[in-house]
């Protein structure tokens, strides 16, 4: 039996280099050195765990199954919009 | 009221028979004008019929007639008796013919040089003959590899050969006044109010999640984008061991 051949995200990935964004590798190097100690994983399920709180209130709205919060939490669509909020919006820190 | 007189002069002129078409013919032949301008009269009544089944195409009927005859003189001029077929017969095709060029020549804004006209024709054919044989519509590619002309062509010829309608016409049929298309149709940079609403709902509610991230998520996720509003921002924004071994790595090259 042949291996797995990976996982291939369904609409591609968030465009982070023309941003300036940083990889996970360089996101966990930076929150370390800030006292904040993690693995390039830790970062990614960071990420992850914030997209996925901004996508629940969505699927409250329109009535979608809690399935969906993963699918949307994953879009690259949906990341490069929450991206844009915030630098228009300026929330938080 | 000028089309209903002419329409009662051309009805006034006696069909001829086969024998008188023959006749008629050869007098042509031997340069008898009378005799052309006889069997031309005689025949007027088939040229507005063919003229009136284009009716609908955006040209006024007063042209069409006009074409149509000049296709009628054209059959006249051609015709050879000895064939055997009755005149009508043959002129049909050159009425027709010319009432067609007409119509594609002159029907919409934009008129389209015949060539482009002849592709058109082309591709539809191929389009029809496919459909039937296969059961299904062929797809671009193969509708411009038929007629031998790049895909971009056949779309930019049949972009302009379709057809225009003004936006000051009235959108009801009799065009006694209500809106006309242009109070309806949305410009290319209009968008649906109701997509507008929900994009504001969705911001509205993501701006509400997006305070209760915890610092750690909020500065991973500005950290991801990049979302620093000042660029040379090296304290909240550090360029990173691997960064710097990338920037090395490009500089030396």
């Amino acid at each position: 039996m042949s291996m797995p051949k990976g996982f291939k995200a369904e609409n591609g990935y968030a465009t982070v280099s023309e941003r300036g964004g940083y990889g996970y590798r360089e996101i966990a190097e930076i929150m370390s050195e800030n006292g904040f100690p993690m693995k390039h994983s830790a970062a990614r399920n960071y990420f992850l765990q914030g997209m996925r709180k901004l996508a629940s209130p969505l699927v409250e709205v329109y009535g979608l199954s809690l399935a969906e919060v993963e699918r949307i939490a994953l879009d690259p669509r949906f990341q490069e919009s929450v991206a844009d909020i915030i630098d228009e919006e300026g929330v938080g820190i | 009221m000028i089309l209903d007189t002419y329409f009662d002069k051309v009805g006034e002129r006696p069909l001829l028979s086969r024998e008188e078409e023959v006749e008629l013919a050869k007098a042509i032949e031997n340069g008898d004008e009378r005799a052309r301008n006889r069997m031309i009269e005689a025949n007027l009544r088939l040229a507005i019929s063919i003229a009136k089944k284009f009716r609908d195409k955006g040209c006024s009927f007063e042209d069409l007639i006009q074409e149509s005859n000049l296709g009628l003189i054209r059959a006249v001029d051609r015709f050879d008796w000895r064939k055997g077929f009755k005149f009508s017969t043959y002129a049909v095709w050159w009425i027709r013919q010319a009432v067609q060029a007409h119509v594609a020549g002159q029907s919409g804004a934009i008129k389209m040089p015949s060539s482009a006209r002849a592709i058109m024709y082309k591709a539809q054919k191929f389009k029809e003959e496919y459909t039937s044989e296969f059961k299904c519509a062929p797809s671009a590619e193969e509708v411009a590899a038929s007629v031998g002309i790049p895909l971009n062509t056949l779309r930019a010829i049949y972009k302009s050969g379709s057809h225009a309608v003004s936006l000051d016409r009235s959108i009801s049929r009799d065009s006694s006044g209500g809106r006309t298309f242009a109070e309806v149709v949305g410009g290319v940079t209009d968008t649906d109010p109701g997509d507008e609403l929900d994009k504001v709902s969705i911001r509205a509610m993501l701006v509400i999640a997006l305070k209760k991230l915890t610092p750690r998520e909020e500065n991973i996720i500005r950290l991801r984008f990049g979302l620093q509003e000042n660029k040379a921002d090296h304290v909240n924004f550090p360029i990173t061991k691997s960064m710097k071994k990338k920037i090395e790595a490009r500089s030396s090259k």
